[in-house]
């Protein structure tokens, strides 16, 4: 009688807790199931894709990589693209992130929005191009106390398609005490006719995640990955003279420009000021000078803010922006390419408009 | 909070305290000298300002401060959960006269301003706060 | 029990105050009373679990544990019953109303293990109510820890900018508060008895 009790309050039990969870397993199935959606890109590119997933997640799924500081937590704001139709509500937690003008225009977050049914969405043509790729370290040469350059080989016979001036976004590999993966966007160095390669030009940043890893944990021969080619920062092919100007890591995007016209051949008048504290700051000096010989009119131009007496610097110092004077011929046919912190951008901004200028001809990559 | 996760070494440096007690006690000493955060921070800010004023470069502020900053790419999110991001900007402020001198981010502006968070011992960007308030006022 | 659905809705907002007089939801009133706004989120949630679980509860108690003779075992269905619900809440809300379901999403989940929930359960089976008293005394109590939440936040916000005593700071002050708005209802206790 108590065995048989016993028994049948268990079976009751373990009943009422089979039913929940079957409830449980067909709600999940009929709730959660979004089955198959149609994804379409920008009106031309159609994709089936599963629902359920971010914007972001189903799209890296694809290897469609649309930039992302913050890996999709909804802080950074940098997968920002456009829904045509099909992302729902706009969330709270996309809010803060966009401006009046990007919500009347819908604009969404990637990692926010959910792939519940077909989706309409607009993304820059570039994208497509931006894939993620397994690399393996070749070099790595010391430039100054706190700069060191990398070349990262692309394995696979792979190739990499970018313009002068893009940048690409690494991801570390936990070490030491970090315990998770972080994604940095580093200025691709390297010519675009080198395609099998890259090089990035690092500095290493006090309390960086990811430069310290790359200059005291880095060995040549790991194994890195990195996405890309991402941004709007690129050599345009015009007649104009030219004025770059950047300092400490900024040379990375203006190497690979100098080095691409090298390869295609100009005639266009370019200037470089590098801005630099002092000679300890200074890098890569004979290879500029050697591109000073081989185009018909180029001049590098560094310029110390900091030296001092004992480094016998016979260069020019202080800022950069009193000596463009010299350098702009023309200045409504003159383009300025800038790569820098925004403190640096906006005073070399300010000035090139003083000298006429126009705001549309001063392309830049500022750090903030 | 922990090393590795926003910075490398983290916010609490060699701190054994929690972070409550971190601030709990960092608001005593406040009290003690008679300033309050939001007035810190309101003062770090305005250095901040007069060196993003003067392009970065080195500038003298009220004819005892060097203020100098520098700003490398990229963002940092607040340890708290907050929303928003903080420029990875180092702003450093030397008083002409002791010598002395203090190094602080955006982030720390922020986490002064919203949490008196002063961040733990020995911690990369931690201020001493009637360091700060002797030197900097 | 002889006592109307409508005069008990009432009492178990102001007289038997969940929070107040029994001091049941205690760890996620503690925690969540920092922000008006997620106050107000999740007192909202608990509102609405708390009506339908005991609802649900009612159900489950009377024609299935009753007449199986399980009712020894009451606490774990209960709580199996309200997880189940609370997860097929969350499900539903994430499908229907994306928007709501990121304000509300965060708290569906703390809602599980709140004891105001089960308490609730257990005292309409206590104190036999019929179902019609069982979902007014669920959605009473609800409301009463809403306004409790709400109270605690809004005094929390003034007491941001105050000097507390570092021995008091978070969750001593907050409980001595939380005694002394309960000693406020006491005054409401006199107009209608239910317990």
């Amino acid at each position: 009688m108590m065995l048989q009790r016993i028994v049948t309050d268990i079976l009751l039990m373990s009943g009422i807790g089979v039913v929940l969870a079957f409830i449980m397993v067909i709600a999940q199935r009929w709730l959660s199931n979004y089955g198959e959606v149609n994804l379409n890109i920008n009106s031309k590119r159609d994709m089936k894709v599963t629902g359920g997933n971010s914007l972001l997640a189903t799209l890296s799924d694809s290897q469609i990589f649309i930039p992302s500081a913050c890996g999709g937590r909804g802080s950074c704001g940098a997968c920002k693209c456009k829904v045509i139709d099909g992302g729902g509500p706009l969330l709270p937690t996309e809010r803060p992130l966009l401006t009046k003008a990007e919500q009347a225009d819908s604009i969404r977050l990637a990692c926010q929005v959910k792939v519940k049914s077909d989706i309409n969405i607009q993304i820059p043509e570039d994208i497509f191009n931006i894939r993620r790729f397994n690399t393996v370290i070749e070099e790595i040469v010391d430039y100054t106390y706190d700069i060191k350059g990398i070349v990262f080989k692309l394995q696979n016979g792979e190739t990499i398609d970018f313009k002068a001036g893009q940048y690409v976004q690494l991801e570390t590999v936990p070490y030491a005490k970090v315990k998770q993966k972080v994604v940095r966007a580093y200025s691709i160095s390297s010519k675009p006719e080198l395609n099998d390669r890259i090089q990035l030009i690092i500095r290493l940043v006090p309390e960086g995640i990811c430069t310290t890893w790359v200059h005291k944990f880095l060995k040549v021969g790991d194994k890195v990955s990195f996405t890309g080619p991402y941004g709007d920062f690129y050599l345009r092919d015009t007649d104009a003279d030219i004025l770059f100007v950047a300092g400490g890591s900024g040379k990375a995007p203006i190497k690979s420009m100098l080095e691409h016209l090298q390869e295609v051949g100009t005639k266009r008048k370019m200037t470089y000021f590098f801005g630099a504290r002092t000679t300890k700051d200074l890098y890569l000096t004979d290879e500029f000078r050697v591109f000073e010989k081989h185009f018909d009119d180029f001049s590098y131009v560094p310029v110390l803010s900091h030296a001092s007496p004992e480094e016998n610097w016979d260069g020019k110092t202080g800022f950069v922006m009193p000596y463009f004077k010299d350098a702009i011929r023309d200045p409504k046919n003159t383009e300025a390419y800038l790569c820098g912190s925004p403190g640096m951008i906006s005073a070399v901004t300010k000035s090139l408009i003083e000298y006429g200028l126009s705001e549309e001809k001063i392309y830049y990559d500022s750090f903030g | 909070m922990q090393p590795g996760v926003i910075t490398l070494g983290g916010f609490l440096g060699t701190d054994k305290r929690d972070f409550t007690q971190i601030i709990a006690d960092d608001e005593k000493t406040l009290e003690k000298c008679g300033k309050t955060a939001e007035e810190i921070a309101e003062r770090l800010e305005y250095f901040q300002q007069q060196s993003f004023d003067a392009f970065e470069s080195n500038t003298i502020v009220d004819n005892k401060y060097k203020v100098e900053t520098e700003v490398v790419r990229g963002y940092l999110p607040c340890p708290f959960n907050h929303q928003g991001i903080y420029r990875k900007s180092y702003t450093t402020v030397t008083n002409l006269q002791s010598g002395k001198s203090f190094t602080f981010s955006a982030l720390n502006i922020h986490l002064i301003r919203a949490h008196h968070f002063f961040e733990g011992k020995k911690s990369h960007f931690r201020l001493e706060p009637d360091e700060v308030i002797k030197e900097l006022f | 029990m002889d006592i109307s659905a409508f005069v008990l809705f009432w009492a178990a907002i102001f007289t038997s105050n969940i929070l107040l007089t029994n001091f049941l939801g205690m760890c996620s009133y503690l925690s969540v009373s920092r922000e008006l706004e997620s106050a107000l989120g999740l007192g909202t949630a608990v509102i609405f679990v708390l009506t339908v679980t005991a609802a649900l509860n009612w159900v489950v108690y009377h024609y299935l544990l009753v007449p199986f003779g399980i009712v020894y075992l009451q606490f774990i269905v209960f709580i199996i019953v309200i997880a189940a619900f609370v997860q097929f809440l969350e499900l539903l809300i994430e499908r229907y109303a994306p928007a709501l379901y990121y304000t509300l999403g965060i708290f569906l989940p703390l809602i599980t293990v709140n004891c105001a929930i089960f308490g609730v359960s257990l005292f309409m089976i206590i104190r036999d109510y019929n179902f019609l008293q069982s979902v007014a005394f669920g959605a009473g109590s609800g409301i009463g820890w809403l306004l409790a939440i709400l109270m605690l936040a809004g005094i929390r916000r003034k007491l941001k900018e105050k000097l507390v005593p570092i021995g008091l700071r978070g969750a001593g002050i907050s409980l001595i508060i939380t005694g002394i708005m309960a000693l406020g209802f006491v005054g409401f206790s006199g107009i209608v008895q239910i317990q």
